[in-house]
């Protein structure tokens, strides 16, 4: 699989003009080079979180907690992209959430119907084309609500963040096989989900 | 219309048209598997929708948080700095600690004696150190106070020619034999500093160095934290 972890699609939060400038500050103690990053890229974080929780109080925590990683370790971050090495921190935060999430069994599910946030405009310049991407993400979101949670979480990690089977594995702490399978299940049940709406896809 | 994922003997796992789908090496090195979905529509069809899936999910917009959220953690959370301040922090407190209580233990063994002499009026026990002009200096503070130990100056004085004693306690044996006049005290007194210089005694007093090292401790740690751990701006 290609390192699919640094593709930054048109309608996710690009990088600062100056981030590696900014990154440097932020890693020396400068606080207000920290919050210039963590605003600029709380969108893409609070998304992570809130397609792996699926909850928005949930999502929030999440985020919150990987805004606090990310301050006690941007001292060590060696480079690469920014924005993937703090997506990396909100998995892992949300990860943690929701597995102890899974061991306390009483929370009851959402309902993949409710409390899908506001999607933002997509910016097409063609209305009709922008309101048919529009629903077709909102019937996105609703299916992978539908998913297994592990399954969710895997094709949200690789499919939708772009991260490889490896990371996923490592995330998950889960075997290489186990990861592609669940991916490949995931796909085929999103695909199902999906098939009445297929015409979207084209759209 | 859906093809739906059923596993169908004709064709192969749809697991395996998935990882078609998103480029696996073992999947687009499979001869076998890309040349059946080469010719056959209905997992072309799989492999294209699974591919137009990947693409939608690929392209899916960031979510603006459900409330506020707070950027910045409290300035306790104060990040680890490239250049390794989290060991000094990690170490600053134990060694703020530790200096004090050094410092602490030199200050009164140092102090002690002074202490003892000022209540009882008689010589303090002292083995010279480093700082032997205060010690003699203090000597001779009580020497030219007439007290008891005023022969042991001009003793002292007296036997400036003689071989050096190993030690004022020696110094103060020998004065207790052999009792000098007052008269002499003024004239010992002024000689005594340059007699200490000279007549050092090998016993040194640990508590000095004590209180210096709890000190210098506690400085340096200051001055490592503050140069080399990131301030909150």
């Amino acid at each position: 699989m290609t390192e699919a972890s640094e593709r930054t699609p048109a309608n996710r939060t690009p990088p600062l003009p100056d981030e590696a400038a900014v990154i440097a500050r932020a890693a020396d103690g400068d606080r207000t080079a920290f919050t210039q990053l963590m605003e600029h890229y709380q969108s893409a974080c609070y998304g992570l979180a809130w397609r792996l929780l699926g909850n928005a109080d949930h999502a929030a925590d999440a985020t919150q907690d990987a805004f606090i990683h990310a301050y006690r370790a941007i001292g060590s971050y060696r480079g690469g992209i920014f924005r993937s090495w703090l997506l990396r921190i909100t998995a892992n935060a949300s990860y943690d959430i929701l597995r102890r999430q899974q061991r306390r069994p009483s929370s009851p599910l959402p309902d993949p119907e409710e409390g899908a946030p506001e999607l933002p405009d997509v910016g097409a310049v063609n209305p009709v084309a922008e309101a048919t991407k529009s629903e077709l993400y909102r019937h996105l979101e609703v299916a992978l609500r539908r998913l297994p949670p592990d399954q969710r979480t895997a094709v949200v990690l690789c499919d939708v963040y772009g991260m490889d089977y490896n990371e996923v594995a490592a995330m998950t702490q889960s075997a290489l096989g186990t990861v592609k399978s669940r991916i490949h299940r995931g796909r085929l049940r999103l695909r199902e989900l999906m098939a009445e709406h297929r015409e979207l896809f084209t759209g | 219309m859906l093809i739906p994922n059923h596993p169908d003997p004709n064709h192969p796992d749809d697991g395996r048209l998935s990882a078609l789908a998103s480029r696996d090496d073992d999947a687009t090195q499979d001869a076998a598997l890309t040349s059946h979905v080469s010719t056959c529509i209905r997992c072309t069809e799989v492999v294209d929708e699974l591919g137009a899936l990947r693409a939608s999910l690929a392209s899916l917009p960031d979510l603006e948080p459900s409330r506020p959220l707070q950027l910045l953690p409290p300035v306790a959370d104060a990040p680890v700095a490239a250049g390794g301040g989290g060991w000094i922090r990690r170490l600053f407190a134990p060694a703020l600690t530790a200096g004090a209580a050094l410092a602490m233990v030199g200050l009164v063994g140092t102090v002690a004696p002074f202490a003892g002499m000022a209540s009882s009026g008689a010589a303090p026990f002292m083995d010279a150190d480093a700082g032997a002009e205060e010690a003699a200096a203090s000597h001779l503070q009580v020497l030219s106070s007439g007290g008891e130990a005023a022969p042991a100056a001009g003793g002292q004085t007296d036997s400036t020619d003689e071989e050096p004693l190993a030690s004022l306690d020696e110094f103060a044996g020998r004065a207790d034999e052999s009792a000098a006049p007052d008269e002499e005290v003024a004239a010992g007194g002024e000689e005594l500093g340059a007699a200490t210089d000279r007549q050092l005694p090998a016993e040194r007093s640990p508590w000095p160095m004590v209180l210096f090292t709890g000190i210098a401790l506690i400085v340096a740690a200051v001055l490592l934290r503050w140069v080399l751990v990131p301030r909150a701006g």
